[in-house]
């Protein structure tokens, strides 16, 4: 009923060739043997030993000392709690030879936990207790108590503690209303990015939900209502955490763990390669491991590769070829099927077991081979071909014997092959350097070697040309071939010859340009403002003594009229007057010298309202006494 | 020609040594004082160059001015005027001389540099 379901969903994905999801996380053999290191730890109480107890049973492991956990479990155990009942009940259920001592007492207060007034994680625990301390249940009542609790908690938490509960109820128990929570709560997961499918509330709320749901599912006998993308999805999100903060993540990862690689209905297969995926005539057996999620090899499973296709070229290379198991490992001789160098996209199935999810997996393979260069010609070549060329053969890994001299009337040219060590077929590798070094003043030039239309490699150097990339700097040059690929064993770094090369007009300073690049620069000076042209001293100092002249001429044309100061009044007001009049006079020296404007201003109105009022008072009483006349 | 020119101006000089009062001769002799320092500033400045030209601006500027204002001033006191003066007194006009001054200082010597 389920198996041909989940075969046909198989085919169909194959027919349309569409990529299925696989797997990008799962726990490797070191990530199980932390988990099983962080539920070793030593515990304190009895939640704690629970966990880790029935944890590392799940994982295939057992505590350090069983005795002593068991006589911590039975001292720790507290009888009237359901909780304690719980924890110790199903602790030594894990440890073989412990029993829990129970007491009618015992069995009245799980039974009576059992209620629609109860959590719904009370009545999992007194269900759980009372199934492992072997006590009779009812179960159709826990059935309708669940019906009751799920319908007034409706988180997610909960809902999935009641299916764990179904999985200790009678077979023949009404359980097909907690059957359909599965599809209920399934649509509740969120779905990041088509690859992790995994709860709001975190990972071990989906890691419980994984155990629950496929346990429920075993003992039901029930396939779960998971697509197989979907389960794909859910062992991305929860095994893709590989350090955990605490016992209970660690517990629920490792109950996921188990449920999902020894229940009835999806086991996710997982299938890597062993070290890099290369292959090459030194090593042409391809090494597969097809495991579960917890890397436990598949007892069942054979390999089969569809097909292998060069990513190149498209051509399929081989189809339908099966691996042979050998020590738990899956071999492939593809050197056998003698392909090209370079990457090949295998198509692998993994068939023996109805049960395989993501079993049609995409692998790259990388074939390598050495290189060899044949055929190396150098030779200098007249540019109007008057003078005959001279070509000589070079082996590698020999030095050419002579070197080669070229002006700026010839052009070096360079021919060579490169093929394949072991199959004689031409290659085309990455890079195809040539690079010229000149040991006197660490010049270095590269250029690139390009194949023609039939493969055969050709260099030409036209010295007057190039003379820029040389810094015009004649002199003898070292010569290196380098050919590298991803794809080649042997990379080459060949000196093949010396090459003198002469240039016309040396230009170029007698130190490298580059190596005084970045040398200090010369300093620049500021330059600041030249000031103006002042005349000289003497001239400017006889014409302020001339500005100044007429002052005198004043003072004389005043006495002369008979100006004086007779009528002066010593009066107070006049005084003030006079002696404000002359601090004015004084700040607008001061003025000039020290201040701005703005002090100015302040002090002018100061000493200037004293001056004004008793201006204004001598004035008035001047004007007084001229009218009095 | 010459002969009336030297008799106008021997004229003029008789009557302005006869007919204008001391005080107004004082005045005279301070404009004249003015127009004299004013001309040498100039003359120093076609001769020598304009260098420092905000400095010639401001002497020639304070000479300028004050020439004005004593003009002004002497206009104001000059009793033959009187009828065209007649709410500004005498006391009144050397008050606003004083006043103008004090303006023309702040600006001369904010400009002198």
């Amino acid at each position: 009923m389920a198996q041909p379901r989940v075969f046909c969903l198989v085919l169909l994905t194959v027919a349309l060739g569409a990529q299925a999801l696989t797997p990008s996380h799962h726990l490797s053999l070191s990530d199980v043997e932390r988990l099983k290191g962080l539920l070793s730890q030593p515990f304190t109480d009895l939640a704690s030993a629970y966990y880790s107890i029935v944890g590392l049973s799940k994982l295939g492991a057992a505590v350090a000392d069983e005795n002593d956990a068991c006589q911590f479990l039975k001292a720790q155990l507290d009888p009237m709690s359901v909780d304690s009942l719980f924890f110790a009940a199903e602790a030594s259920q894990a440890i073989a030879d412990c029993e829990v001592s129970i007491s009618n007492e015992t069995r009245d207060i799980l039974l009576a936990a059992v209620s629609e007034d109860s959590t719904v994680t009370q009545i999992f625990r007194a269900v759980s207790a009372l199934s492992s301390l072997g006590l009779p249940l009812a179960s159709q009542e826990v059935v309708a108590a669940l019906v009751a609790r799920i319908a007034k908690e409706d988180n997610v938490l909960a809902i999935t503690t009641a299916l764990q509960t179904a999985t200790r109820l009678s077979q023949q128990a009404e359980l097909g209303g907690i059957l359909e929570e599965i599809e209920d709560l399934a649509a509740r997961l969120d779905d990041l990015g088509g690859v992790y499918l995994q709860f709001e509330e975190g990972l071990e709320a989906t890691a419980l939900f994984v155990t629950a749901a496929y346990t429920l599912s075993d003992h039901a006998d029930t396939e779960p209502p998971l697509k197989e993308d979907q389960v794909i999805q859910l062992v991305n999100s929860v095994f893709s955490k590989k350090s955990w903060d605490s016992r209970s993540e660690a517990f629920s990862v490792a109950c996921a763990a188990a449920a999902l690689s020894s229940n009835r209905f999806h086991v996710p297969v997982i299938v890597s390669t062993q070290g890099p995926a290369t292959v090459s005539h030194s090593q042409p057996i391809l090494h597969l491991l097809v495991t579960d999620i917890l890397s436990n090899p598949l007892a069942s499973a054979n390999l089969l590769v569809e097909s292998a296709q060069a990513v190149a070229s498209k051509s399929v290379v081989l189809s339908q070829a099966p691996f042979s198991l050998r020590d738990g490992i899956f071999e492939l001789n593809f050197m056998a099927s003698q392909p090209a160098s370079g990457y090949y996209q295998f198509t692998v199935a993994v068939t023996g077991d109805s049960r395989l999810v993501a079993n049609q997996v995409e692998l790259k393979v990388k074939v390598s081979t050495e290189v060899a260069v044949t055929n190396m010609d150098l030779s200098v070549v007249d540019k109007d071909q008057s003078i005959g060329t001279k070509t000589s053969r070079v082996d590698y890994p020999f030095k050419a014997k002579g070197s080669f001299t070229a002006d700026s009337h010839q052009n070096f040219a360079m021919n060579f092959q490169l093929v394949d060590a072991n199959t004689g077929v031409e290659l085309t590798p990455h890079q195809t350097f040539v690079r010229f070094h000149n040991q006197k003043t660490g010049q270095e030039v590269v250029f690139v070697a390009e194949p023609d239309s039939k493969n055969l490699y050709k260099f030409e150097l036209d010295t007057a040309e190039r003379k820029s990339e040389f810094d015009s700097m004649s002199g003898t040059y070292v010569l290196h071939l380098i050919v590298g690929d991803a794809t080649l064993e042997n990379p080459i770094l060949w000196n093949v010859a010396d090459v003198v090369l002469k240039f016309l007009d040396e230009e170029a300073p007698a130190a490298i340009q580059s190596k005084t690049l970045y040398m200090p620069k010369p300093d620049i000076q500021h330059l600041f403002r030249e000031p103006e042209k002042k005349p000289p001293t003497v001239v400017s100092n006889t014409f302020t003594a001339l500005v100044l002249s007429p002052f005198l001429l004043l003072l004389i044309l005043w006495f002369k009229l008979g100006a004086n100061i007779s009528n002066f009044s010593l009066s107070p007001s006049s005084v003030l007057f006079h002696v404000g009049h002359a601090c004015m006079l004084g700040l607008m020296y001061v003025y000039w010298t020290h201040l701005n404007m703005f002090q100015t201003l302040k002090y002018l109105a100061i000493i200037g309202s004293l001056t004004f009022l008793a201006g204004n008072r001598m004035l008035a009483q001047k004007a007084v006494k001229r009218y009095a006349e | 020609m010459s002969n009336s020119v030297i008799s106008v101006i021997s004229r003029f000089l008789e009557e302005y040594t006869t007919k204008t009062s001391n005080k107004l001769k004082v005045v005279d002799a301070y404009l004249f004082y003015i127009l004299l320092t004013g001309a040498l500033q100039f003359l120093y400045c076609l001769l020598v160059g304009t260098f420092p030209f905000n400095s010639f601006l401001a002497g020639f500027i304070s000479c300028v001015g004050a020439f004005i204002l004593g003009v002004c001033l002497r206009i104001q006191i000059n009793p033959d005027n009187k009828g065209d003066f007649l709410s500004i007194s005498q006391e009144r006009a050397f008050a606003d001389f004083l006043l103008a001054h004090t303006v023309l200082h702040l600006v001369v010597i904010n400009f002198i540099g």
